[in-house]
């Protein structure tokens, strides 16, 4: 903004946001740094408490601090200590994923997935062009085209097989994105839609229809037994077997097919999470100029050129947040897959089952086998690649950049 | 995109609608009919009752109004998710327009860092909340819990109220500010006024926020029963032999009502205009 700097400057700087980023540090950036502390140790059921002797204990773990002196649990059990290798915890987890086998398998995956990187660095070089020499569509299909030609070339599905056999981790973190990169469109579509229809001054009705879409998450509060009542439309005798059933087709146990029980998590958690995207779209929608598409009117834009052109761009800003942050939440989903299937079907003793989410499995970890040392370093493995993918969304959409850049 | 619709694409958006609210409605429709049904039982395998009120009742709904510490534990929870939201709105609002609008060293920094660690599975921060609570003295009140609850909602607040701010034209408040405005007075006289709907947007999401949640509620206020808020309150009426089902849907059905009165008063600000013909 203009006309001032120097000291007035940073002190209304820090005026402004100093109360977000003192809250930050103290519920946020703590646990991090113990529960990062945790993963180097071998915490668990056999030693649950800190030995307070040790400096960087003392201070990290909170039993440790002067008002939990007189009221810390004593337990007869040997304190915790640091892996005698440092990253014992880690190497239990992913080690198994650097295996030269198990590289090779994943830099062959990953070359298959280049002509659509291709593709998208094409799409943009055009889009900052006066002519396109061929449409996004096509470029998108040749890439996809090009993409499963290489696959089949390399043998991937072999490739597939070889990372799935490394250990629970990588099941467990590609079903997570892959249920990530099917729910968040889906709700992210489904919200846009309702926005852009309940934007309308024109729509009798308008204000009971947001109410009754507002409601699934106006349930949130009662996620739980929403998330129940879903499972029970899943079910073997349950709603859409017995309408199945009038219709004259025979029931299926939907949860107890790997991918049947994968696309009734996805569904309810569209139901769960669409509510969230209208809303702050339809918010976002209110900064949209109505004289931009009066102009577009007269040079005869059509309705998709005046939503990919100048709706989306101007409320991109705005809406981006949510998505990135969605997809967070979305891959540290817990509540809806614990009510519905808690990670089955089972697939095999010791295997993790065919819907448990990396959250899920974080969970049954902690509190069934009560391994924090191992679910920590879990988390601080989970936390490096979510830093990573969020790091390179904000680079790739550009959003960090203020208003007038 | 406010103009009148032809009558064609009027009928494709409602029919869009009703699929939308079908959608919607139903699974809440199932809970309510749960609600007004007798034992213990969230479903019945009868057809019928699956879509209509066959066998409805009262009772659920008398037991936890009038025997039940419910309404207690609605006052609670009004108290901690009204203050929750107003808490986070002075604060990341105030945050929001600082990192639009100024150019300060550490800007991009500063909202990188908060998006990265919204990324740490908050499952396992919990313990360490609960204790860093302890320490300052606040577990087992509701202000403890309104603290855990602004600063959980803060990372997104900001980064909504930000990108909103950021689609609102600067030359109004430099016009502000060449007639004599101080930064503060055109936050608060110019920005504020303008960003309404995404205030409203904020605002809901840290009611949501203090409304609805269930884990740390039952974590940092285990006890006593008149403190407890709604929804952990309704839960503990659970035990080890039974699940009352119908309590739980009746109570619930109470729950959700509140949420939906704010919801009604917010979404009046979801209307368009408020920068159009602010710049020409």
């Amino acid at each position: 903004m203009i006309g001032w700097s120097g000291r007035r400057k940073a002190f209304t700087v820090l005026l402004f946001i100093g109360p977000t980023l003192l809250g930050i540090l103290l519920i946020n950036v703590f646990p991090i740094l113990l529960s990062t502390y945790v993963s180097f140790t071998n915490r668990n059921k056999f030693h649950p408490n800190p030995d307070c002797t040790i400096t960087l204990t003392s201070v990290l773990d909170p039993v440790c601090w002067p008002v939990f002196r007189t009221t810390a649990p004593r337990g007869l059990a040997e304190p915790y200590s640091l892996q005698a290798p440092l990253f014992q915890n880690y190497i239990d987890l992913v080690g198994q994923l650097f295996t030269a086998e198990a590289v090779q398998a994943l830099i062959l995956i990953l070359i298959c997935f280049l002509p659509l990187l291709v593709a998208a660095y094409l799409n943009r070089y055009f889009d900052r062009r006066i002519t396109r020499p061929v449409s996004s569509g096509v470029l998108w299909l040749v890439g996809l085209g090009a993409g499963l030609v290489l696959a089949f070339a390399l043998n991937a599905s072999t490739a597939y097989q070889q990372l799935m056999s490394t250990g629970d981790f990588f099941v467990v973190v590609w079903r997570t994105i892959l249920f990530v990169a099917i729910r968040v469109p889906l709700s992210f579509g489904l919200g846009l839609t309702l926005a852009l229809i309940l934007n309308s001054n024109y729509l009798p009705g308008r204000t009971f229809f947001r109410l009754i879409l507002f409601l699934p998450w106006a349930t949130s509060s009662l996620a739980i037994l929403m998330a129940l009542v879903w499972q029970f439309f899943f079910r073997e005798r349950g709603v859409i077997n017995q309408v199945l059933q009038i219709l004259g087709f025979d029931g299926y146990a939907w949860l107890n097919d790997p991918a049947t029980a994968f696309a009734a998590i996805v569904i309810t958690d569209v139901w769960f999470s669409y509510p969230f995207f209208m809303v702050v779209i339809l918010g976002a929608l209110q900064s949209v100029p109505n004289d931009v598409y009066e102009a577009a009117d007269v040079e005869g834009a059509s309705w998709w050129t005046q939503l990919t052109r100048i709706t989306l761009p101007l409320i991109r800003p705005a809406i981006l947040p949510a998505t990135v942050l969605t997809s967070i939440t979305a891959f540290q989903m817990f509540g809806t897959a614990w009510a519905i299937t808690q990670g089955g079907p089972v697939r095999g003793a010791g295997q993790p089952g065919a819907t448990e989410f990396v959250i899920v499995y974080a969970f049954k970890q902690i509190y069934q086998s009560q391994n924090y040392g191992r679910a920590s370093a879990f988390a601080v493995i989970l936390f490096i690649f979510l830093f990573a993918a969020t790091l390179y969304s904000l680079r790739y959409t550009r959003i960090t950049k203020g208003a007038y850049e | 995109m406010n103009r009148q619709p032809s009558k064609r694409v009027m009928v494709v958006q409602y029919i869009i609608l009703l699929f939308a609210a079908l959608f919607a409605f139903y699974p809440v429709w199932f809970a309510i009919l749960a609600s007004g049904r007798l034992g213990d039982r969230l479903y019945t395998l009868n057809l019928g009752g699956m879509f209509l009120p066959t066998e409805w009742t009262w009772e659920n709904y008398r037991i936890m109004l009038f025997e039940k510490p419910l309404l207690d534990w609605i006052r609670n929870s009004l108290y901690v998710a009204i203050v929750t939201s107003i808490a986070s709105l002075l604060i990341s609002t105030s945050a929001a327009f600082a990192v639009s609008r100024f150019r300060f060293y550490g800007r991009e920094v500063m909202l990188i860092f908060l998006l990265a660690i919204q990324t740490f599975p908050g499952v396992l921060a919990l313990v360490a909340v609960a204790q860093i609570l302890t320490a300052l003295g606040l577990y087992k009140t509701h202000e403890g819990l309104i603290l855990a609850y602004t600063i959980g909602t803060l990372v997104f607040a900001t980064w909504n109220m930000k990108g909103y701010f950021d689609t609102i034209p600067i030359d109004l408040e430099e016009a502000a500010m060449i007639d004599g405005c101080g930064p503060v007075q055109s936050f608060v006289r110019i920005a504020l006024p303008l960003a309404l709907p995404a205030l409203a947007v904020t605002a809901l999401l840290g009611f949501m926020a203090g409304w609805g949640d269930f884990i740390f509620a039952s974590v940092l206020v285990p006890a006593p029963d008149t403190m407890k808020l709604a929804v952990p309150g309704l839960f503990s009426l659970a035990n080890d032999q039974s699940v009352p089902w119908g309590y739980f849907a009746a109570g619930g059905m109470v729950i959700v009502l509140p949420t939906l009165f704010v919801f009604l008063a917010l979404q009046r600000f979801l209307v368009g205009g408020l920068t159009a013909g602010g710049v020409k």
